[in-house]
C-alpha cells in the first residue's frame, strides 16, 4: 500500500506545487491523475519518489516512509516513467539502458540479463534490444522507457503523460500493455478517454490541492473537469 | 546531415563502438584500463628526442585496432582534435633548438625537428591508447571499474556527467539552430546580435534537461556512493591480455631497443 498524507511540495521560489495532498493506493490498483496544465501533477510524481524533497507531509510504501535514508529502497520499489522518453533512455544502445537500473541498485550480472531479457519480452520488444535509443520511434521509444522501470521489478509505477506524442495505434497498443501489468499504477495524463480505460479512481488536482478522489464516474461529470479548468 | 547533426553522431559512433563483440571488447575493463595505462606512462617517460625509440609502440594501435575490428578513420580524426596543441608546443623547439641530430640522405635534421616529431609520436600514442580504452569498453563499465579502484567519486562523477551530457547539449543545439534557421530567411548561420540570447537559452535549456536526466538517472538507483558489482571476475585471459601489452611496453621502455638500434 502506498499512503500519502498531506503532502506539500514547493518549488524553489517558494510558490506551493502541492498543497497538502492525501491519498492512497493499493497494490495493483489504477488510479488516474488529471489536472489542467500547472495543477502540479508532475510535481506530485516526482515527489512521490523522492526527486522534489516534500515541505511537509508523509509518503509511506508499507512500513517504509520515505527519508533521504530510504530513497534508495522507495526508489527500488516505485519506477517513475517520465513524459519525455528522451529524458530517460541516454545509454548507447537498449539493452544498456533497460541494465542501468538493475546495475545501479547492485544486481547481479546474470540477474540483469535476466531481468532485462524479462522486460524486453514483456513489452514485446526483443528486437530493440541492440538498438541506439536515438534511432527509435516515438511509440517504441515509450515502451523503451517502461522496460527501463520494469527491469526494477517496482511494486508501484508512476507514468508522466504516457500517451503523449503517440499515434493510435501505438497509444492502442500502450493501453493494452498497461492493462496486462500487475503493479499498481498512478497515471498522469490529460488523455480522459485513455484514463477511463485503465484506472477505476481519479485523483483530480487543481493548483496543487486534491479536489476529488473519486471512481472514475468524476470523468464523465462535466461541471467537475470544468471547475477544474479542464 | 548538419554540422552539429553530425557531431552528436560521431560522438554517439565511438560509444556504439564499445558495444562489440571482438576478442578485445570481452576483456575485463580492468585489463584493459591498466594496459592503457601502463603503455601511456611507458610512451610518455620517454625522452623529447627518443623518437626512435618509441617506432617499436607503432604495433600496439595497430594490433588493437585489427583485434577490435575498429575504422580507422574514425578514430583518427578524433585522434586529431589534439594535433594543433601539440604543434604549438613543438613548434618552438624546431626555431630554437637549431643543433644537428643526424642527416638523412645530406639534409640535417635538427633536433628541434626531432623532438617535434617525438612529441607528435607520443600524442599520437597516448591518445591513440585512450580512444581505443573508450571504443572498446563502454563507458559505464570504464567508470564503474574507477569507482572499484576508489578513485574519488567526484573525479568519477565529473566524467560520468560531462560524457553524458555533452550529447544532451548538442542535441539542445541542434534543436534551437534548426528552429532558429526555420525562421530566418536565407541566413546559414547564427546572427551575432542573437548570440547573447541564444547561448542564455541554451543554458537555460541545457541546465533544464540535464536535471531531467539526473532526475531520471537517480530514479533508477545512480548516485555518487553506489558501486555496481563487477559483470565478471577477471579470467586467467584477461591477465594474459595484459602481460602481452604490458610486458613489452616495459621492457621496451627500459632497453629502449629502438635507441639502441639508431645509435647502434
Amino acid at each position: 500500500m502506498l499512503t500519502v498524507t498531506d503532502l506539500s511540495v514547493e518549488y524553489t521560489d517558494g510558490a506551493r506545487a502541492i498543497d497538502a495532498v492525501c491519498f492512497s493506493m493499493k497494490a495493483g490498483e489504477n488510479i488516474a491523475l488529471i489536472g489542467a496544465n500547472g495543477a502540479g501533477k508532475t510535481s506530485l510524481l516526482l515527489a512521490l519518489i523522492g526527486v522534489l524533497p516534500s515541505v511537509s507531509g508523509e509518503i509511506r510504501l508499507g512500513e517504509t516512509i520515505l527519508t533521504k535514508k530510504t530513497l534508495r529502497e522507495i526508489r527500488a520499489r516505485i519506477g517513475l516513467v517520465f513524459q519525455n522518453p528522451d529524458d530517460q533512455l541516454f545509454m548507447p544502445n537498449l539493452f544498456e539502458d533497460i541494465a542501468f537500473g538493475p546495475r545501479s541498485f547492485g544486481c547481479p550480472e546474470a540477474e540483469t540479463i535476466k531481468r532485462v531479457t524479462a522486460a524486453l519480452s514483456q513489452l514485446g520488444i526483443e528486437n530493440l534490444a541492440e538498438r541506439s535509443p536515438l534511432k527509435l520511434s516515438g511509440g517504441e521509444k515509450r515502451l523503451a522507457a517502461i522496460a527501463t522501470v520494469l527491469a526494477m521489478n517496482p511494486e508501484f509505477l508512476l507514468f508522466d503523460e504516457p500517451t503523449a506524442f503517440l499515434d493510435p495505434r501505438a497509444r492502442r497498443t500502450l493501453t493494452a500493455i498497461l492493462a496486462e501489468l500487475p503493479q499498481g499504477k498512478l497515471i498522469a495524463t490529460h488523455d480522459l478517454a485513455f484514463a477511463e480505460q485503465l484506472c477505476s479512481q481519479v485523483l483530480l488536482l487543481q493548483k496543487g490541492k486534491l479536489v476529488a478522489n473519486r471512481g472514475r464516474e468524476v470523468l464523465q461529470d462535466a461541471a467537475t473537469l470544468e471547475g477544474a479548468g479542464l | 546531415m548538419s554540422d552539429i547533426s553530425a557531431r552528436l553522431h560521431n560522438l554517439r559512433a565511438l560509444e556504439s563502438l564499445s558495444m562489440g563483440r571482438t576478442v578485445i571488447h570481452r576483456v575485463h575493463p580492468l585489463a584493459k584500463l591498466f594496459s592503457a595505462l601502463i603503455f601511456i606512462v611507458c610512451t610518455a617517460s620517454f625522452g623529447r628526442y627518443d623518437f626512435a625509440a618509441l617506432t617499436p609502440y607503432l604495433f600496439y594501435p595497430f594490433v588493437m585496432m585489427a583485434l577490435a575490428e575498429l575504422p580507422y578513420k574514425l578514430l583518427l580524426s578524433r585522434m586529431l582534435i589534439a594535433l594543433p596543441f601539440c604543434l604549438f608546443a613543438g613548434l618552438s623547439n624546431v626555431i630554437f633548438d637549431k643543433a644537428a641530430a643526424f642527416t638523412v640522405v645530406g639534409v640535417t635534421i635538427s633536433l628541434g625537428i626531432l623532438s617535434l616529431m617525438t612529441i607528435l609520436l607520443k600524442m599520437y600514442l597516448c591518445v591513440m591508447a585512450a580512444l581505443l580504452l573508450v571504443a572498446t569498453t563502454p563507458f559505464t563499465e570504464l567508470t564503474a571499474q574507477l569507482r572499484r579502484l576508489h578513485v574519488p567519486a567526484v573525479f568519477v562523477m565529473v566524467f560520468e556527467i560531462t560524457f553524458r551530457y555533452i550529447s544532451v547539449l548538442l542535441e539542445e543545439v541542434y534543436a534551437m539552430t534548426t528552429a532558429y534557421k526555420l525562421r530566418s530567411g536565407s541566413k546559414k548561420a547564427l546572427d551575432m546580435r542573437h548570440m547573447g540570447s541564444f547561448v542564455g537559452q541554451l543554458l537555460l535549456r541545457g541546465f533544464d534537461r540535464a536535471e531531467r536526466v539526473h532526475a531520471a538517472m537517480g530514479c533508477r538507483g545512480y548516485s555518487l556512493k553506489s558501486i555496481p558489482p563487477p559483470r565478471r571476475q577477471l579470467r586467467s585471459s584477461d591477465v594474459l591480455m595484459l602481460a602481452a601489452v604490458c610486458l613489452p611496453a616495459l621492457l621496451l621502455r627500459f632497453f629502449m631497443v629502438g635507441h639502441l638500434y639508431m645509435t647502434g
